[in-house]
């Protein structure tokens, strides 16, 4: 069964283009120019229930754009988007009780308000019953252990408590799908190995499909079996990231091997270093800028 | 459906409560931006005594109907902006892709919007507009009139501001136009109508709404005029119609942030 179909799916946005200074800021008020820039440009893939994706590109790929059309927030321009079944843009709402999103940039919570008073509030907002909400509340506290500072105002908790805080408001619906756009931006590297084994954990005891962006290869290798890599709005690779290590791996030891064969050295040829995935997505990433 | 709107009402009344909470945070500053909104409001008063201490009327109206239009006029703006002051700092959200957070919600984005924030001063601005309008004495009918009109004043003044907001869609630094709009039609709105003349009164009627808003229930609760009412009734139902419409068709032309942000 699939969480997520994906078929065509494109957006562009229209850019103002100003020259510099003063005289380009008047030439703008008298001939404004714009241009059109092709955020996600034909993008087809589809998500299994259960599945933790990578979908992954540089900076001004389409990966946020992607997941906010994934999410309701915005109007594609063409194409078939299917969450669960149901058309984002046509059934936002009903789509909103059966999704979770956490942005790491931006974050939901009140921040006068205690983490307990949110998530009373996010209880609200997906119509749980009083009940219900605390039940939920006093199980998602005990398994992201929150019981320390439940009840501090969000504004005087770390970053790591603030972002577990917020994952978990994002999950006091039980909701089939959660999309994390950069869920560790910013952690130190053991809330970071944490907040990684929270979102295992609940995919493996909620079997919640999980759809996340991160610049950060580490969530990527600890969290993913496979990853998509945009650019320029397109698809640039759909694979696992167990095959994508072993082919790099590979295409490494075939370059060593062909070297040494020039240099006449076929004696002194030494296996291939380990290549580690922040390396080959460097490369990717740097071979499709080279084009 | 009823379910449907009674969960909004229990999610508008929870965040109207939290809003409460974080402006009494501080119960000095909570108390003190109330107590100041009533006397600004109130010092202003004292050019009309003098004016009326010169004049018998001022553009047709008497000292009282002058207390009924600024009693109106500050119960409405303090309403409309208790209970959806976001409306008149829409413009903000949408440049700066603030809308996200309400779209990922099974609500009604435009209620979750407007109210998503409170502003505190408003209590001040409000009950000083009752306490007005209560110390004219305008008897049970015209204090329901003054009732019912406060709340077509708060609408009619919110979906201006939601209207004006909304065409941030479409141009860049509409903020600057709204802001404008706003704060012009309620300064216009506590002087008679009958110092406008020609143009300016019609751009007063008819494009900036205080002839609605306040001028024509004044007229109203003063001495009743069924045409007068009804226009008011419409105007009200009409612009606010034509507001969220404006608001819906923008709103597929959002086009989000990825500015770093937090709900303060």
């Amino acid at each position: 069964m699939q969480a997520i179909t994906v078929e065509n799916l494109s957006k562009t946005f229209r850019v103002k283009r100003k020259e510099k200074g003063m005289r380009g800021s008047i030439k703008a008020i008298l001939h404004p120019q714009t241009e059109e820039i092709r955020a996600v440009n034909g993008v087809s893939f589809s998500v299994d229930e259960g599945e933790m994706l990578a979908f992954i590109g540089p900076n001004g790929a389409g990966k946020s754009t992607t997941i906010k059309m994934l999410t309701g927030i915005l109007y594609p321009d063409g194409g078939r988007v299917e969450v669960l079944g149901i058309d984002p843009m046509k059934k936002r709402k009903q789509l909103a009780y059966r999704i979770g999103t956490v942005f790491g940039q931006k974050e939901q919570l009140w921040t006068h308000l205690t983490p307990y008073d949110n998530f009373r509030f996010f209880g609200a907002i997906y119509d749980l019953s009083e009940r219900e909400t605390e039940e939920r509340i006093a199980e998602l506290s005990e398994r992201f252990e929150l019981n320390a500072f439940i009840d501090t105002p969000v504004r005087n908790l770390s970053l790591g408590q603030r972002i577990r805080c917020e994952i978990v408001a994002s999950l006091i619906h039980k909701p089939k799908v959660l999309f994390l756009d950069e869920p560790t931006i910013g952690l130190d590297p053991v809330v970071k190995e944490n907040v990684r084994e929270l979102i295992k954990q609940m995919n493996r005891e909620e079997h919640t499909t999980i759809f996340l962006t991160s610049h950060d290869v580490g969530d990527i290798e600890k969290l993913c079996r496979r990853i998509i890599i945009v650019n320029d709005g397109q698809i640039v690779l759909d694979d696992s990231v167990e095959r994508l290590k072993s082919h790099y791996q590979d295409k490494m030891a075939a370059d060593v091997y062909a070297r040494s064969q020039e240099s006449g050295m076929a004696e002194k040829y030494e296996e291939a270093p380990n290549i580690s995935l922040e390396e080959i997505l460097v490369d990717i990433y740097r071979s499709e800028e080279d084009g | 459906m009823l379910t449907a709107a009674k969960n909004q009402l229990r999610v508008c009344l929870l965040s109207m409560k939290y809003n409460m909470m974080r402006e009494m945070v501080n119960k000095v500053t909570f108390l003190t931006n109330v107590c100041f909104m009533v006397l600004n409001n109130a010092s202003i008063l004292v050019q009309w005594i003098i004016l009326f201490r010169l004049r018998e009327d001022v553009g047709g109206y008497t000292f009282r109907e002058i207390l009924f239009l600024w009693g109106l006029t500050a119960a409405s703006f303090g309403l409309s902006h208790i209970l959806f002051a976001r409306a008149f700092s829409l413009s903000d959200l949408i440049i700066r892709g603030k809308l996200d957070s309400y779209l990922v919600q099974p609500k009604n984005v435009l209620v979750s919007v407007l109210t998503s924030s409170t502003d505190i001063s408003a209590i001040g601005d409000f009950l000083y507009g009752v306490a007005l309008v209560c110390a004219c004495r305008p008897g049970v009918g015209g204090f329901f009139l003054f009732l019912l009109f406060t709340v077509t004043g708060t609408a009619i003044f919110t979906a201006f501001a939601l209207l004006l907001g909304s065409l941030s869609f479409w141009f860049v630094r509409m903020d600057i136009l709204q802001g404008q709009m706003v704060m012009g039609a309620v300064s216009f709105a506590t002087y008679p109508d009958g110092i406008f003349e020609g143009i300016s009164r019609f751009l007063l009627y008819f494009i900036v709404p205080v002839g609605m808003a306040v001028w024509y229930p004044v007229h109203v609760i003063v001495s009743f005029h069924a045409g007068m009412f009804f226009a008011v009734l419409g105007y009200a139902c009409a612009l606010s119609v034509t507001a969220v419409a404006v608001f819906y068709r923008g709103l597929k032309r959002y086009a989000s942030g990825n500015l770093m942000e937090a709900r303060m």
